[in-house]
């Protein structure tokens, strides 16, 4: 299972900064999806990548799937010569990206957040409208039915 | 009235992508409206507990099929 309100307490504890994308996100707007990881953006600066090195740490992030016992080394010039990591901790799955289709990285996508309230600390997550944008941007089958919900989620809110 | 532009007419198109509004008509809406009614707070930990809910019943599909 993975800890939603722990990892996110855990990044804003150590002044990650990022953006809640994904399923996650859709969770946060109201969708009714089971999702399994928690999908972040993150800011790609030298600090904050030394933040996320940090912040992560004790809950020692591995390659999702990868067999065990690789010399997977978490550190900053590790994140620094990759972009996109999905991880599996101790607290759950977790989706460090430095892009994605449709959005972009962290600057690009700054200005379309909310600001949410998650197990009493304040986070950033993709708003409804780039969300959906995004959603169609990966155009598998699964994110169209993911798109349809948001949209649903819109005509809800908007009444 | 204004004339569209080139990204107006592409985002006028994918509203009404036909295969998304297929996908609409099967949400479940009433699920929806009871989200909306809780804080995100509440959102996530209902989440939580269908993930330990789904791990429940694959560790139990597992027990019934080594029978």
């Amino acid at each position: 299972m993975t800890d939603f309100r722990a990892l996110l307490q855990l990044l804003i504890e150590n002044e990650v900064e990022f953006i809640i994308v994904g399923g996650a996100a859709a969770t946060a707007h109201g969708s009714a999806r089971l999702t399994l990881d928690l999908d972040v953006v993150y800011k790609r600066s030298s600090e904050n990548i030394t933040r996320i090195v940090q912040a992560l740490k004790p809950i020692k992030p591995y390659l999702r799937g990868a067999p065990l016992g690789l010399p997977f080394d978490w550190s900053v010039p590790t994140i620094q010569k990759g972009l996109n990591f999905t991880l599996v901790t101790t607290l759950g799955a977790l989706d460090l990206l430095g892009e994605i289709v449709g959005g972009g990285g962290y600057e690009q996508m700054r200005a379309e957040t909310i600001e949410v309230e998650i197990a009493g600390v304040k986070c950033l997550c993709l708003n409804l409208d780039r969300l959906i944008a995004v959603k169609r941007a990966a155009g598998r089958p699964k994110d169209l039915e993911v798109v349809a919900e948001l949209q649903q989620i819109r005509d809800e809110t908007r009444q | 009235m204004a004339a569209m532009n080139d990204v107006d007419k592409v985002e006028a198109q994918q509203e009404v992508d036909p295969i998304v509004e297929a996908y609409k008509r099967d949400v479940d809406v009433t699920l929806i409206r009871e989200n909306l009614r809780l804080t995100v707070d509440q959102r996530f930990q209902q989440l939580m507990e269908l993930q330990r809910f789904a791990e429940d019943l694959r560790r139990a599909g597992r027990k019934a099929g080594e029978k």
